[in-house]
């Protein structure tokens, strides 16, 4: 795993009367312990990876209190594994980054929220929504609705966070229905700090195992006839008796202000932003304390109709501050006042925009709107002269560069790492592109989807995690040439065996899949995987330096059971060797599914396991070959077609020492870790010669030095001056 | 000022992925909280940890918590554009990015800057020169910002053995506003245990940079008003060639002239000036009173002298076995005195190096043998070699190599090479003579000339197919129009490698695109034609 959490897992140990500091997903986390929780899953992604991280690493802790942890192998099996607070009492806790893994656990949603649950059950959702999001734009609110779920939003203060972790499962047991928390990025990573709470051990846990299986019960199937009742369930009781509990627990908050006559409804998480908006127009002091009353909603599924009608009821107008479309809130607020015939105004998506991230910019603008309409008192010049400030200084910046430098400042995506083992069968499909034309490539979600961007540009499509073989199908029997896959070992196992190999054998489809075997879930934090190398072989392993993922086979096994016959497993550092693989599976006779292998260890977790041991080397003065690649500035052409074909981060340019030329040439700075590819790729797309090896051999054994000593001097002698 | 009207201090915190931002900004947190005030920061890490950009942001009450009466202040989690007190960042593109974001405000926000630069792929891929200018980026952040402080902050942490974070906090710390002694900030690098020492050296010398402000005022200026790279010294230039050419040429001369000694000899070095004082005298004709400043000449010295000296296996051979460069490596890879260093060179001659120094008539076969082999389908042939400088056959091997001058000038490469230069030479000429700027243009498209294979076959395809399509061919309604265009194509060439660019422009200007080169190409069958064609047959 990428990053040691011990000290978090202290921190997950504190006791009532103790304050704990930190990020907001590990006061999520030491919530669950402090609820009681007795099993957590979940599958690892940006923005929650930690909660299930710390979990797995604080294994010797979660097995003290009883608590079971199972980092699962996709989000619809961390779903399912809810299933166990159907019957029993278990208070049971999953993450998983939304919109894209609520889309993967859908059906066993929709099969828990139909019985119902007797034990809290929890859903910890990163919602990756807006700024830095690397998935589709969509709420996790239309899935809350449709399965009927509590959706809980809370404001992103830590205590309060904490709390509504407390008061989820409470108010899962006594509605029945699953309850989804959702944290958006910056939540997730805000740090601040709470006073804690003993941990609860569960009452039903590993250590205090149930003697007996619950009674049959057909009613706890989500089966006809009894999915007819459970809907009715849903909303005569369920709902009714969820908004019972918020009401009473007071869960959503009611801040008073001398403006009665308006109003402002906000989700718990955009509060913060909303607090820096009015601010902007002096309608709110530092502490929060607004002069337009607001009622935030810690809860916004389902929502209470008397307390929303409550709220707007004698108000010239109300305003709604809700995040994303469609406007589900919005909406459903104005269906309770119709109903009720209250004719409060209402406003919210009309002057805020109907998409996007809802910045404290963003906020202020609609707010504009709303305080020119119905607070014409307020002094708003400060505030729109700001606002007029900022796309002024944007446009003034725009206008300076694009007139100066004649073209946009260039972009900064994310890549691959220096050394990453994807990047060199990035450039064998370069080079066996030229060999056979360009190809039609189906992409997937992983660290490969760096493969989309420069120098590269690779990739047609990508539907989703381990989708990419599945999404070619429709494209291979429709095109002259043969169309490649492109899949991690992650999305392999989360849903690539599946969805694309089977059903490509099934069919006997003419298909080239190529499997990235680096050994773990690499973008969402080197997570372990099936495949990934054992503790034992990396114990045992003499040469630390090398890629082990070569010692789990598990791959290999399944696919050749499955009844692969084209099987290929090619080390992805040899750029010459891919590049005639790639020709072979495109020109080959065999008409079934071929995969190929591309077999090199995360270079992340490879330099997390080398470096501690080089250091323990270097301090018992034992023999060390350091290996980093340079380039020779006098021969290098100041082309750059290296780079084109590389692009890792510390092959870049310096300016030409010859003061003939002008161009600048190519250097490897500080950081290479000598991963190979730049002489790789000398020899597989002929570059010119001015890549060299170097190693430096510290402590070296006698003969070497022996050797090195009159070989030193006849080399010496040989060379010119 | 009322307490309740105090507002958070903001800090944006722009970093690289790796380098450390997460850390800097616990620090700050933990610094806060040890000093007794109330403070959030967040972030959004993503996938920009993978080598992209990130930000992470801070919020500090500056009233002390003891003084808050137990209230506690609301902050933001989103940095607020115009909002922000400070925004300091380790890379200058970032800063430049954030400003043009509207992050900056000219009324309230120091900005700290590192002037180094993380090239980004797409600079780092153009064919010529794709790095971005810093100047605009420099004259943007200081338009944008209350007060500016820009330094080198890579250079500062790699000369105190540190990370570029540790750097930034002392730059945070030295600017003061924050409202924390430097005491709790040292104390929070010290708590951080593992390279405390270095990172303390790097806290000191940020602290102390941003604190000298006139320093830094002064640099910006510098760096703003930066003109042309010093001038290098000029080379013990021999006196008759100081006469025959002017003084304005003479830098460039020398150092071509060095370099034809040094590439073949005498004899070479002579043909060198001989075919300058052909554009000499063509540029005394076309600007008599040297209102250029021979302006032609001297490029053409630069350029001539870089393709006269072309690159083949000779001079690669003789360039990799000097002691110079050893030396160079040797530092490079920071081998100690201790260690053994080992350097595995990676050469891949294919038929035509070899065919280069053949005479014409063999080179031919070899070449047209190659040529056979790629029809057939096979890759073309080439021999990859790894070897290794550091032993006694590798360094024979290339001094070998490097001793085959003589046959060099014997070799097909050769006669091609100078057929070609005396081709681009009487485009100069003649084009100095009909319009000087003409001449000039078409001197400085010796740039696409460069490198090896097929790069270099690349740039003289295009070279001549501007000589061939713009310097003569195509009407243009002026000689200016003709000279702009060959700009312009120039620039078009160095763009892009496929040459799209170029071909555009060559259209847009009325010339031909470039021939289409011919390319074997694999075939592959869709198996699901094969039944079909069964049936045909």
């Amino acid at each position: 795993m990428e990053v040691s959490f011990s000290k978090e897992i202290e921190s997950l140990r504190l006791k009532s009367g103790e304050t704990f500091h930190g990020e907001g997903i590990l006061a999520i986390t030491k919530a669950l312990l402090q609820s009681g929780v007795a099993y957590v899953g979940g599958y690892q992604g940006a923005p929650v990876s930690h909660l299930l991280d710390v979990m797995v690493q604080a294994k010797p802790y979660m097995d003290e209190l009883g608590v079971h942890v199972e980092a699962c192998s996709n989000e619809a099996s961390a779903a399912a594994m809810l299933g166990a607070s159907i019957h029993y009492p278990l208070r049971g806790a999953v993450t998983w980054k939304s919109i894209v893994g609520t889309n993967v656990a859908a059906d066993a949603l929709s099969n828990l929220s139909s019985p119902g649950v007797l034990g809290g059950a929890l859903i910890v959702v990163g919602e990756d929504y807006g700024e830095g999001a690397s998935v589709i734009q969509e709420r996790t609110h239309a899935y809350a609705l449709k399965s009927t779920m509590c959706l809980l939003d809370p404001r992103p203060d830590l205590g309060k966070m904490v709390e509504m972790v407390e008061h989820g499962f409470r108010l899962s047991e006594t509605s029945n229905m699953p309850a989804i928390l959702e944290l958006r990025i910056r939540a997730c990573h805000v740090r601040g700090s709470f006073e804690c709470k003993d941990n609860q051990p569960p009452a039903i846990s590993k250590r205090q195992l149930m003697e007996e299986p619950a009674a049959f019960d057909y009613a706890k199937l989500a089966h006809p006839p009894v999915t007819f009742r459970h809907e009715k369930l849903k909303t005569e009781e369920r709902i009714p008796a969820a908004r019972r509990y918020i009401v009473e627990q007071q869960l959503n908050e009611l801040m008073d202000g001398p403006r009665k006559d308006l109003g402002i409804i906000v989700q718990g998480g955009i509060y913060n932003s909303l607090i820096r908006a009015l601010q902007q127009f002096g309608l709110c002091d530092a502490f929060g304390q607004s002069e337009i009353p607001l009622l935030v909603l810690n809860v916004t599924y389902p929502l209470v109709p008397e307390q929303v009608a409550g709220f707007a009821l004698g108000k010239r107008a109300v305003l709604v501050v809700e995040e994303g479309q469609p406007e589900y809130i919005e909406q459903e607020i104005a269906t309770f006042l119709r109903r009720r015939d209250i004719n409060t105004p209402l406003h919210g998506k009309d002057m805020l925009p109907m998409g996007g991230e809802y910045s404290v910019e963003v906020v202020a603008a609609g707010l504009a709107a709303f305080v020119a309409r119905y607070a014409a008192d307020v002094d708003t010049n400060s505030a729109t002269g700001w606002l007029q400030g900022n796309a002024e200084r944007r446009n003034a910046v725009g206008t300076q560069i694009a007139a100066q430098l004649n073209q946009p400042l260039p972009v900064r995506p994310p890549g691959f790492c220096i050394g990453c083992p994807e990047r060199p069968v990035f450039s064998a499909l370069k080079l066996a592109q030229q060999d056979v034309g360009p190809v039609h490539i189906a992409a997937d979600i992983g660290c490969h989807a760096f493969g989309t961007f420069a120098p590269f540009s690779f990739g047609h499509s990508i539907l989703g995690y381990g989708m990419s073989l599945a999404s070619r199908a429709g494209v291979s029997p429709m095109m002259a040439r043969r169309t490649l896959s492109i899949m991690g070992d992650g999305g392999f196992w989360h849903n690539g065996l599946l969805t694309g190999v089977q059903s490509a054998l099934f069919n006997g489809d003419d298909a080239v899949l190529l499997i990235f075997k680096n050994g773990y879930t690499s973008a969402t934090g080197t997570q372990d995987i099936i495949s990934t190398p054992s503790d034992d072989a990396k114990f045992n392993a003499s040469d630390k330096l090398q890629s082990l993922t070569a010692t789990n086979t598990t791959i290999e096994k399944t696919l050749t059971g499955l009844g692969i016959q084209w099987l290929r497993t090619v080390h992805t550092y040899e750029v010459e060797e891919m590049r005639q693989t790639l020709n072979e599976a495109f020109t080959t006779d065999f008409n079934g599914l071929k995969v190929i292998i591309a077999e090199g260890e995360c270079q992340l977790e490879r330099q997390r396991r080398i470096k501690p041991w080089l250091a323990g080397l270097l301090k018992n003065g034992k023999r060390v070959v350091r290996v980093k690649y340079g380039v020779d500035e006098d021969i290098c052409n100041g082309d750059h077609a290296c780079i084109r074909l590389s692009g890792c981060p510390t092959l870049t340019l310096k300016d030409n020492p010859d003061p003939l030329k002008v161009d600048p040439v190519a250097t490897v700075i500080d950081g290479c870790v000598g991963c190979g590819l730049c002489g790789a790729n000398a020899h597989a797309a002929t570059l010119c010669p001015s890549f060299y090896r170097a190693e430096v051999i510290q402590n070296p054994n006698w003969h070497e030095r022996l050797l090195g000593s009159v070989r030193g001097a006849l080399v010496r002698a040989m060379q010119t001056t | 000022m009322n307490m309740n009207q105090q507002k958070p201090i903001t800090l944006l915190i722009c970093a690289l992925g790796g380098e450390g931002g997460g850390v800097l900004t616990e620090w700050l947190v933990d610094i806060a909280r040890a000093s007794g005030y109330a403070a959030q920061s967040t972030s959004i890490p993503g996938v920009a940890q993978r080598t992209g950009a990130t930000t992470y942001y801070l919020e500090v009450f500056p009233v002390p918590l003891a003084d808050l009466g137990g209230k506690r202040p609301v902050f933001s989690l989103n940095p607020v554009p115009g909002a922000l007190d400070g925004l300091i960042s380790s890379e200058l593109l970032e800063t430049a990015r954030q400003v043009g974001n509207g992050m900056a405000s000219p009324q309230r926000t120091l900005v700290i800057s590192s002037s180094s630069r993380t090239l980004t792929t797409a600079e780092r891929m153009v064919p010529g020169d794709g790095r971005t200018d810093p100047a605009p980026l420099l004259q943007a952040i200081g338009a944008q910002s209350r007060a500016t402080q820009v330094f080198d902050m890579g250079e500062m942490a790699k000369n105190c053995g540190t990370v570029v974070s540790a750097v930034m906090l002392g730059a945070i710390a030295g600017s003061g506003l924050l409202p924390f002694s430097r005491q709790a900030y040292e104390d929070a690098i010290r708590h951080g245990g593992r390279g405390a020492e270095a990172s303390l050296r790097g806290f000191d010398r940020a602290f102390a940079q941003v604190n000298i402000q006139q320093a830094q005022t002064a640099l910006v200026s510098r760096l703003l008003s930066e003109q042309e790279l010093p001038a290098s010294i000029i080379q013990g230039l021999e006196a008759d060639l100081s006469h025959i050419f002017p003084a304005p040429v003479h830098e460039m001369l020398g150092l071509g002239h060095a370099r034809m000694l040094e590439y073949q000899g005498p004899d070479y070095a002579d043909l060198y000036v001989e075919r300058l004082q052909q554009v000499l005298r063509a540029e005394q004709e076309a600007d008599p009173a040297a209102a250029q400043g021979y302006a032609t000449t001297r490029e053409m010295a630069r350029w001539l002298a870089l393709w006269m000296a072309f690159d083949d296996i000779v001079r690669v051979a003789d360039l990799k076995s000097s002691a110079s460069r050893w030396q160079r490596v040797s530092g490079e890879v920071k081998a100690g005195a201790d260690d053994l260093l080992q350097v595995y060179d990676h050469f891949k001659p294919g038929a035509p190096e070899f065919a280069a120094l053949l005479p014409v008539k063999l080179a031919a076969h070899v070449t047209r043998w190659d040529r056979q082999r790629v029809a057939r389908g096979k890759a073309p042939w080439a021999l990859p070699l790894k070897i290794g400088t550091h032993s006694v056959f590798g360094m024979l091997s290339l001094r070998l190599l490097a001793s085959l001058k003589w046959l060099r000038v014997r070799g097909s490469r050769f006669a091609t090479e100078q057929s070609l230069i005396e081709q681009w030479l009487s485009g100069v000429v003649r084009g100095t003579q009909t319009h000087w700027q003409l001449g000039h243009e078409i001197a400085l498209c010796g740039r696409l000339i460069k490198g090896y294979g097929s790069t270099n076959e690349r740039g003289k395809d295009n070279l001549m197919h501007v000589l061939q399509h713009l310097a003569t061919g195509a009407t243009f309604a002026s000689n200016d129009l003709r000279a702009a265009a060959i700009a312009q194509a120039r620039e078009a060439a160095l763009a892009d490698e496929a040459g799209k660019a170029l071909d555009q422009t060559l259209e847009q200007h009325g010339a031909p695109a470039r021939p289409v080169k011919a390319q074997p190409i694999r075939w592959m069958e869709n198996p699901h034609r094969k039944p079909r064609a069964a049936r045909a047959s």
